[in-house]
């Protein structure tokens, strides 16, 4: 009884969306007001750990090909270990700005996996242009958390990561695997099967 | 750049699937199934479109012998199959390959008996067996769980107390490698046992289908469970490094436990003729007091000597009688599996099996003399209240090192067969009358 790709796809959509929602409201309103409940501090960096905590079970239980399953390990990781690095920042556990780094890393670790695991071009299918544009998307944007470590307080940069996020979960909520017209974009891709 | 905004809107518009490798729905016959006349053909039905390669369906019996029939297509392109010979009593092994509407290879391996139980996939004809690379990597595992699972022991039952800061952090060094260590060496693990059963080149292994070793075999259920239970394991000890509360350790430290017995569970203690809940759990007693001992050793050496001064003498104390406990616990049940896997005396220098126990019960024996050494020599002097020897931490490593060797030498008892139980007695030709 598993639930269907796309509507495990679209949960993480709504994490991500609800996480650069958080980000781009302290992007907007400043550090020092988002700041002013405590907790807050710890919202968007909590949620990033739940959600690598929430990927494993995608990990194991989507076994239908041995690269999905590495492709979702690494995102699980990857996720977790940003979280893990922010918490540890915002608490006081960690002190190192450069800890920050670990979100660069997750950046363009999960674009490569997206990258890897999609052999075809951009425009041999759907899910191809898909994968592409989930990849690249984390690739260009991985500059933000990488310039962000030296200027935290950058209206740009913590704009450009917030809505990574946002961009990120409109790609996963464009994810349906029973759509009517699921047609390729390329001819040699053969004959539209849904 | 118009352009290039209609086809992304249009790429958009038009959802589809970010996974878009064909993948099986559905089997005739379902994988694992034992079925009681022989099937005319093996089908399998896909999600989306396939090609069929040449060879896309082989049916192999137990001995390798090819029982299956030139692969089609049905007209949707969605359902290959094959016909098979009319089949006899036995397992038998399906081994097949197509090319997905993406262009992907995808591949895969089931099993299934007639009037006999199936294989799981692990043990499919053509499954070279057990590899030193799976050795080394069940080792590294147990390895890991030591450090996971005996340093959050020591430090909730050892030392307690407050830690200084140095020791505080080296302890959660330690065992947060050990949490990400048994995920990712279970996961290796895992790999490593579908290549061995898929049997295909790595760049078509990444496109193999791995869910009828996850979902039919022990083993894969115990992986399912144990990534997803030391997943939460490493959340606990983060959350209490990060809010310095050491009563999260708790709950780490008893799911560890816990899901260490998935190993129990899909190993020879589960799956070997003459097992039952007894040697499961005398499998399981076994492992845990391995690691809480060797992890346990681990931390007095690395952590608490070097960084804890002040701790030294009441650490050593406290783990010297734990460590009695420890093994009693690992004598008996080992005693216990080794009787029941090695039924004969002699299978101890005949069977490879019960060579590899000797070699395990040597080294074994070589750290009992150590340990024996600490209990009997070095305690009742630190009792007395005599001076620290200073060989002492380096005495720990040493035994912490034979340890680690053991544990070598179990992972790969482990992956070797226990040699078959003797056949029941022939039941008697004259049976006294009363039975007649």
């Amino acid at each position: 009884m598993q639930p269907r790709a796309e509507f495990v796809h679209w949960m993480f959509a709504t994490g991500f969306l609800l996480l650069g929602l958080c980000l781009l409201a302290e992007a907007i309103v400043g550090t020092e007001v988002w700041r002013r409940r405590a907790w807050r501090a710890y919202l968007w960096p909590g949620l990033t750990f739940a959600i690598g905590v929430l990927m494993w079970p995608v990990m194991v239980f989507f076994t239908n090909s041995a690269i999905h399953m590495l492709a979702h390990g690494s995102w699980a990781e990857v996720l977790m270990l940003a979280g893990a690095a922010e918490l540890g920042l915002v608490r006081g556990k960690l002190h190192s700005r450069y800890w920050r780094l670990t979100m660069t890393l997750a950046f363009v670790l999960s674009a490569t996996a997206l990258l890897v695991h999609e052999q075809n071009g951009w425009f041999f299918a759907r899910a191809a242009f898909l994968h592409h544009a989930l990849g690249w998307t984390l690739i260009v944007a991985a500059v933000f958390p990488l310039v962000g470590v030296f200027r935290p307080r950058s209206l740009l940069l913590n704009s450009g990561f917030a809505l990574t996020f946002v961009v990120v979960a409109f790609l996963l909520f464009c994810d349906r695997d029973v759509a009517p017209v699921f047609g390729h974009l390329s001819s040699v891709a053969g004959t539209p099967h849904r | 750049m118009r352009r290039l905004a209609v086809v992304v809107l249009a790429a958009l518009a038009f959802p589809a699937a970010a996974s878009a490798h064909a993948s099986v729905e559905y089997t005739t016959p379902h994988f694992g199934k034992r079925l009681q006349v022989s099937p005319k053909a093996v089908l399998l039905e896909f999600d989306q479109s396939v090609k069929a390669l040449p060879h896309a369906i082989a049916v192999f019996t137990a001995s390798g012998r090819t029982v299956s029939g030139p692969a089609r297509t049905s007209a949707d392109q969605r359902t290959v199959s094959a016909p098979v010979s009319r089949l006899g009593r036995g397992a038998y092994t399906v081994r097949w390959r197509v090319i997905s509407a993406d262009g992907h290879v995808v591949s895969g391996v089931f099993t299934f008996g007639v009037r006999h139980r199936a294989p799981p996939a692990t043990e499919a004809f053509g499954a070279s067996g057990p590899t030193t690379q799976e050795h080394v990597v069940r080792w590294l595992f147990f390895l890991a769980l030591a450090l996971l699972a005996g340093g959050l022991g020591f430090r909730l039952l050892i030392a307690p107390g407050e830690l200084p800061a140095a020791a505080e952090r080296r302890f959660y060094r330690l065992v947060g490698l050990g949490a990400v260590a048994v995920i990712q060496i279970g996961t290796l693990a895992f790999l490593l046992n579908a290549e061995d059963a898929l049997q295909l080149p790595f760049g078509t292994f990444l496109y193999g289908d791995l869910s009828p070793l996850a979902d039919g075999t022990r083993f894969g259920t115990a992986f399912i469970a144990m990534t997803l239970g030391f997943a939460l394991v490493s959340a606990f000890v983060f959350l209490a490094w990060l809010t310095d509360r050491r009563v999260l350790l708790w709950p780490a430290f008893v799911l560890a436990l816990g899901f260490a017995s998935g190993l129990s569970l899909s190993g020879h203690s589960a799956a070997d003729a003459g097992s039952s809940w007894l040697s499961e759990l005398a499998d399981w007693a076994h492992l845990c007091a391995a690691s809480l001992w060797v992890g346990g050793l681990v931390q007095l050496a690395f952590v608490v000597w070097p960084l804890a001064p002040d701790l030294r003498r009441n650490s050593f104390l406290r783990f010297s009688k734990l460590a009695t406990l420890l093994i009693c616990v690992l004598l008996s049940a080992g005693i216990y599996l080794s009787v029941l896997r090695l039924p004969r005396l002699s299978d101890l220098w005949i069977a490879s099996y019960g060579q590899v126990l000797l070699v395990k019960l040597a080294l074994v024996s070589l750290a009992l003399l150590w340990g024996a050494a600490h209990h009997f020599l070095v305690r009742p002097a630190l009792e007395r209240g005599a001076p620290l020897f200073s060989g002492l931490p380096r005495s720990l490593m040493g035994e912490s090192a034979v340890g680690m060797a053991i544990l070598l030498v179990a992972a790969v008892l482990v992956e070797s067969k226990p040699p078959p139980r003797p056949a029941a007695p022939p039941v008697a030709l004259h049976a006294p009358a009363a039975q007649r």
